[in-house]
């Protein structure tokens, strides 16, 4: 990766030098009112389309740009040279001056051809899909005809005020004319109602990112239209729009280069400004690379383990012999790859990985898919560096937590055996011998003895209950014994609604996956039952491509909603932990509460 | 025989077995130890913890499942601190009868152990009156216990436990007669295909009062 290749570099640089001796040279022959606005357009498209290349190089749309900027330059050159008096008055014009006022008249179509073709494939470079694609040659085929024609006749000489003549003569001048006067109108009105269709039809349709560049663009392009009309209208010239062109440049720039390029500024403190939990914090750095170094999509991929032996290969510094798996990803919502994968695996095509590194220890890789031709700069190089510190920080925070949530269902599980090792079964026992004594009672003709004996055993059989019920809230045995069928049966047994339960989790998953989904379910069944007075809930566990997908939704109320230091929150915080999150939809029709468990 | 790793409990078992006038020929901290003593000299019930070293799941279970295999005659009674349905489905498809699963509370109601105990030996079958009751009083979505009168519900629940029709007769004062009249209404509002074996009949209606 690196920033413009050299060619490209030199090509814009030649260009830009082109382009402002033209222009430079244009304006020192004086200054000609019908002819201003194409030297602006000139250097406001060429300067804006360097800007492009600059910045985006594999943006196409810096190319088209420069294209519009260049040709304008040249038809404003011809046209100044054409226009400069050699003498005060009634002097012969300049050496070729209708050769060079030709150049500046019949490309007109063509350029606006150009022109419009730019706007056609703002801000990405290519057009919106397709389907374009024969809008575009039927487009072109008509600039093509009335420039070849304009080349031939002097048809729109009439309107430059050009005091030179046509270089060619050939018959028929008087005829073409009258019927271009009546082509003209129409094909500019098709020229310019083309793009103007495009750039709405895109922005009907276009993701959010691309639609904040559209629309200044069709406010800028609509303030021109509407500048031109009045001028038309007031005037009878098209003069005042022409020269509000330039700004239309201005907003093109600024929207390609707004189009998923923020400044490492804006994407880092956009960062810092989103939702915080762990888990949307690897979305926003996802986000925010995807933002700051543009790129088609970002995948963040999360050390599991070493990699299987032999796979190791020449990965980017430090990943080598690391497994990974992908956790978090951009555009948001695409799909992640199951399983485990090498860096080698993932800088495949056009991806490219960078380690996501903590205290020396390599956490994962951010990897990038950039477009064809797409080149990062140093800027931004250094800005996915950062992005992956962030990363590396929000990794190591989730590994702790993960670690706390661990460590804190092996405490619960802990003492949920000590109690039932022990004071479980010591309180059986002393009822056992209370039963014993009981009967001993009985034999020596002492009721009221027995009646006692049976009291007590009676009260102490009722805190046992309570005890076993005290431990089954800590960790139920039958989670850890018989794993998350068996529980989330128990559950179901135990609910006060009626649960419709569908568990497909073939074998058993790590514990603390396990755990969690338990909780979700007896969480959001006791908020079904308490809350939302339920009549039926669905519970489904199965194992997904993503992890284990859990949901519970109930028919009730609705009003579910996370609150500080209520349940719900207790358990997102769980979630993100292990790296989920807690989907939660609330209304009239139910309460659905679901999430995804990664289990790698 | 008694085989369970909390000492203190397991002694107790033993007086209580000793009180009532049965004799323990063997006590064990482990599933395996208690099958070397199976082996050695069966008895007529093997009563056993269903948690035990090394794995503390279903020790019990599998001890028991293994006693079944070598010596079919020796009744099977498994104790345990919770019941579960998922367990006792197991023990009622696994075993055909001769086995019980109780809540070790119930060791201290010394006369009905030690007639559970008997029940087992005999090759009947002996459910927790706890999970029978946990799983009747689940709610369901169409529930047709909801068609039972209250006097087939109990007679649903000891069915569960595992009384057979003679038993039922004596717990709800009635004649056998009168109790086939029930069992047969509650097997045909349920949808349930009669069973003449009683341990059939447990599994059916834990089946049906799980599904």
């Amino acid at each position: 990766m690196s920033e413009p290749g050299p060619g490209l570099r030199a090509g814009a640089v030649a260009v830009g030098v082109a382009v402002a001796g033209l222009v430079g040279a244009g304006a020192a022959l004086g200054l000609h009112v019908g002819n201003v606005h194409n030297g602006l357009i000139a250097v406001s498209f060429t300067a804006a389309g360097l800007v492009v290349l600059r910045s985006r190089p594999g943006n196409r749309e810096g190319r088209l740009l420069t294209a519009t900027g260049a040709a304008h330059a040249v038809m404003y050159a011809g046209r100044q040279y054409a226009l400069h008096p050699a003498a005060p008055s009634g002097a012969a014009p300049p050496p070729g001056a209708d050769w060079a006022g030709w150049i500046g008249v019949w490309p007109l179509p063509l350029v606006m051809v150009l022109a419009g073709y730019t706007l056609m494939c703002f801000p990405t470079g290519r057009l919106p899909s397709p389907g374009w694609r024969p809008v575009a040659v039927l487009m072109t085929a008509l600039g093509a005809a009335m420039a070849l024609v304009s080349a031939l006749w002097p048809v729109e000489y009439a309107r430059t005020g050009l005091p030179v003549g046509p270089p060619l003569q050939l018959p028929g001048a008087a005829g073409v004319t009258a019927v271009f006067d009546v082509v003209r109108p129409v094909g500019y009105l098709l020229l310019q109602g083309i793009w103007v269709a495009c750039v709405i039809a895109r922005l009907a349709r276009s993701p959010r990112e691309e639609a904040r560049p559209l629309r200044g663009l069709v406010i800028t392009a609509g303030a021109g239209a509407l500048v031109m009309v009045a001028g038309v209208a007031i005037w009878g010239s098209p003069r005042a729009g022409l020269l509000a062109v330039p700004l239309t440049a201005v907003a093109a720039t600024v929207g390609v280069l707004r189009l998923r390029r923020a400044t490492p500024y804006e994407a880092l403190s956009r960062l810092a400004g989103g939702p915080a939990s762990p888990a949307n914090l690897l979305d926003g750095v996802c986000a925010a690379v995807a933002d700051g170094v543009g790129g088609r999509g970002v995948v963040l991929w999360v050390a599991t383990g070493p990699a299987p032996a032999g796979t190791g290969g020449t990965g980017p510094a430090g990943t080598n012999g690391t497994a990974l798996t992908a956790v978090s990803g951009w555009p948001a919502g695409r799909a992640l790859a199951a399983g485990p994968r090498t860096p080698d695996e993932i800088a495949v095509g056009r991806w490219s990985v960078t380690p996501v590194v903590h205290d020396g220890q390599v956490l994962g890789v951010i990897a990038l898919e950039v477009a064809p031709g797409e080149e990062l700069s140093p800027a931004e190089r250094r800005l996915l560096g950062e992005l992956s510190a962030q990363a590396g920080l929000v990794l190591r925070l989730q590994t702790s937590a993960h670690r706390l949530v661990t460590a804190q269902d092996e405490a619960r599980r802990r003492i949920e055996r000590d109690l039932h090792d022990g004071v479980q079964q010591r309180l059986v026992t002393v009822a056992a011998d209370l039963g014993r004594l009981a009967r001993a009672a009985t034999a020596a003709g002492q009721e009221p003895l027995r009646q006692q004996a049976d009291a007590v055993r009676g009260d102490l059989l009722a805190a046992t209950a309570e005890l076993r019920e005290l431990a089954r809230g800590l960790h139920p045995a039958v989670l850890t014994q018989d794993g998350l069928e068996a529980a989330l049966g128990q559950v179901a047994d135990r609910s006060a609604v009626p649960v419709r339960l569908t568990v497909a989790v073939p074998g058993r998953l790590p514990a603390a996956v396990e755990a969690t989904a338990y909780f979700l379910v007896s969480e959001a069944l006791a908020n079904a039952v308490k809350h939302a007075g339920a009549q039926l809930v669905r519970v489904d566990a199965r194992v997904a491509p993503g992890g284990l997908a859990v949901s519970v939704a109930d028919d009730g109320a609705g009003g579910a909603q996370v609150l500080p230091g209520g349940g719900l929150e207790g358990l997102a915080d769980r979630l993100a932990a292990l790296g989920a999150r807690l989907e939660l939809s609330s209304g009239p029709d139910g309460t659905r509460i679901g999430t995804v468990i990664p289990c790698g | 025989m008694v085989a369970d790793d909390a000492v203190l409990f397991r002694e107790g078992v033993a007086r209580i077995l000793a009180d009532v006038g049965f004799e323990v020929t063997g006590q064990a901290g482990d599933g395996a130890v208690l099958l070397a003593q199976v082996r050695r000299d069966p008895p007529d019930v093997a009563v056993l913890d269903l948690r035990m070293p090394p794995s503390f799941s279903a020790e019990g279970i599998e001890t028991a499942a293994a006693i079944r295999a070598e010596h079919p005659r020796v009744g099977l009674m498994l104790l345990s601190q919770h019941v579960e349905a998922h367990h006792a489905l197991r023990l009622m498809t696994e075993f055909d009868g001769g086995v019980g699963y109780l809540l070790k509370d119930r060791v201290s109601e010394l006369e009905g152990f030690a007639a559970q105990i008997r029940d087992v030996a005999r090759g009947r079958t002996v459910i927790d009156a706890e999970l029978v009751s946990r799983l009747v009083s689940r709610r369901r979505e169409r529930d047709r216990l909801g068609d039972l009168t209250d006097r087939e519900r109990s007679v649903l629940a000891l069915m569960a436990q595992g009384c057979s029709n003679l038993a039922l007769a004596g717990r709800l004062h009635v004649s056998v007669k009168t109790i086939e009249t029930h069992v047969r209404s509650i097997f045909t509002k349920l949808d349930l295909v009669v069973d003449e074996g009683e341990h059939r009949r447990v599994l059916a209606v834990l089946r049906y009062l799980r599904a």
